[in-house]
């Protein structure tokens, strides 16, 4: 299995009342192994699409993406997925919580266990596993969401702006264990977020998409060591040059839902 | 939000008195005991005649009686079993005939017409036809049960499973769940406060005609009893069966759905929603 993602020409069409919605168009990326990319782009950019199109949630209306040599048909096992809004299941403990991709992979239930428990270790939750994922804040709970995900060692992480619902503080900390995270198991990132410096933060690469219908618009390397300090010239420079092009997208996006507005 | 699990919870006394002293029991009940005294003074002034119209104490003395003499438990046993039993069937074949409907649209589209069709044929219509098949007794009020009650829990499963969090069912996507594990782990938890909903709503069907059933098909039962009565003439014994009805109906369905509700749906968080 390899962690490499080719999207060669995806388009997206929905039908709706008023004919076709054209969601993307014509997306192409090279997404290397063990690289951490964020798409970034305004709301109903089509990114979530993209990235649930990648993870095999909902097919292409045309091109493909390739996991190394294999197109994507469907889910699959080198892609696990982290939900905005954590997807955990409240019925289960956070332990069996962790489990469930095991579970459904037929993996001996002391093994689920086992290796649920040593996840829940390294995003620092073990102390919670027997406990029901109400009884946790947010960002605990987006960290068992991690955790589940990572207890399938997929090769490729995609997640659907997992940080979008935390407050800033929580937010900021799961920034870092995310980058403590990746750093210790190097797997390929692709991270939907509309949050310019939450991208700069943690990318080796942002790809900047349009509003509707989304394309890439810009594809920029941030190549700063990490961890990143905001404050830092180079940073500045990139965040002012991100902010003028995502401002054009958003105004546009917003004109969008003006004329929707009216059309309706 | 907290990760600190809840205090346990306080000792029984104090929680008793204050159910007690609570503004609603003291309510409650004194509209109970003003009840019992209009029903005490029709009595007296015989507004009814009191061949038809016992007075309170008669009443409860000849629950007391049936309570003592042990006919009381015979009829409410015979009851119960039957209760039980048609319920566990209404619940054994309507939880997954409710989740396929659920999951199916043709499986949906080509029976939900015809159930739809059934649903609204009250319980007691099927009894002359239970008798016929079942003769009278055990089976063709089991029978009665289960034909009006399967219809709550088959429509509430269903209606779970339609409502269910698209999310859920990504997650079992991107993780590649076999189908067995997704309607075992995922679909029926996940449905569980439609299911519990549905159980009690068909708890309380059965409930309601099984009293009827039994007037027509049985020798035995709190129905019988009632209905029984009607021949010795005595009102009385009719109204402390109604009585037993109510108090057993209202104890077993709070207690019995109360700790499924405690042992599940609080535990994980899930209290509301449900039809």
């Amino acid at each position: 299995m390899t962690g490499a993602v080719r999207i060669d020409r995806i388009d997206k069409r929905y039908d709706s009342e008023g004919g076709d919605v054209l969601a993307l168009q014509a997306i192409e990326a090279t997404i290397g192994e063990g690289e951490f990319v964020c798409l970034l782009g305004p709301s109903g950019c089509g990114k979530s699409t993209l990235l649930r199109i990648i993870a095999g949630l909902i097919p292409a209306s045309g091109g493909r993406v390739l996991i190394g040599s294999q197109p994507v048909q469907g889910c699959g096992p080198d892609r696990a997925f982290v939900f905005q809004d954590y997807a955990l299941f409240p019925w289960m403990t956070v332990q069996d919580n962790v489990g469930f991709g095991l579970a459904a992979r037929g993996v001996p239930f002391e093994e689920q266990r086992r290796r649920a428990l040593e996840l829940l270790r390294v995003v620092g939750l073990a102390q919670f596993a027997e406990k029901f994922p109400h009884h946790l804040s947010g960002g605990m709970k987006q960290r068992v969401s991690i955790a589940r995900a990572l207890a399938v060692e997929p090769q490729i992480l995609l997640m659907d702006e997992p940080f979008g619902a935390l407050d800033a503080q929580t937010r900021s900390v799961m920034q870092e264990e995310l980058l403590r995270i990746w750093a210790r198991f190097r797997k390929t990132v692709i991270f939907v977020t509309h949050s310019i410096s939450e991208a700069l933060l943690l990318a080796d690469t942002v790809l900047l998409m349009t509003a509707r219908p989304g394309r890439i618009k810009s594809v920029l390397r941030v190549e700063l060591p990490r961890p990143r300090d905001e404050g830092e010239p180079r940073m500045i420079e990139l965040r002012r040059r991100l902010l003028a092009e995502l401002s054009e997208e958003i105004a546009r996006s917003m004109q969008q839902e003006n004329e929707d507005a009216s059309l309706a | 939000m907290s990760a600190i699990p809840r205090p346990a919870a306080a000792p029984a006394r104090p929680a008793l008195l204050r159910w007690l002293t609570h503004r609603d029991t003291l309510l409650s009940t004194g509209f109970i005991l003003a009840f019992l005294l209009v029903w005490q003074a029709v009595y007296s002034a015989e507004l009814m005649p009191r061949w038809a119209f016992p007075s309170p104490a008669r009443t409860f003395a000849s629950l007391f009686e049936m309570i003592l003499d042990g006919s009381l438990a015979k009829n409410v046993g015979a009851s119960f079993s039957r209760q039980v039993t048609g319920i566990v069937l209404a619940a054994l074949a309507g939880v997954p005939l409710g989740i396929y409907l659920g999951m199916s649209p043709y499986f949906r589209g080509a029976t939900l017409p015809f159930f739809r069709m059934l649903y609204p044929v009250p319980g007691l219509a099927w009894v002359p036809l239970a008798i016929l098949w079942f003769g009278v007794g055990f089976t063709s009020t089991v029978f009665v049960i289960f034909i009006s009650g399967i219809w709550p829990i088959m429509f509430n499963t269903m209606a779970g499973v339609q409502t269910l969090s698209g999310q859920y069912t990504d997650v079992a996507k991107v993780y590649m769940a076999p189908r067995w594990l997704y309607v075992r782990r995922i679909l029926v938890p996940g449905s569980l406060p439609f299911i519990i909903t549905g159980l009690r709503l068909t708890y309380g069907v059965g409930w309601r005609v099984i009293i009827g059933a039994e007037m027509i098909s049985s020798i035995v039962g709190i129905g019988f009893l009632i209905d029984d009565a009607r021949w010795q003439l005595r009102p009385d014994i009719m109204i402390a069966g109604m009585i037993t009805i109510a108090i057993i109906g209202l104890v077993t369905e709070n207690w019995l759905f109360d700790f499924i509700e405690r042992r599940t749906l609080d535990k994980w968080g899930m209290k509301a929603s449900g039809t």
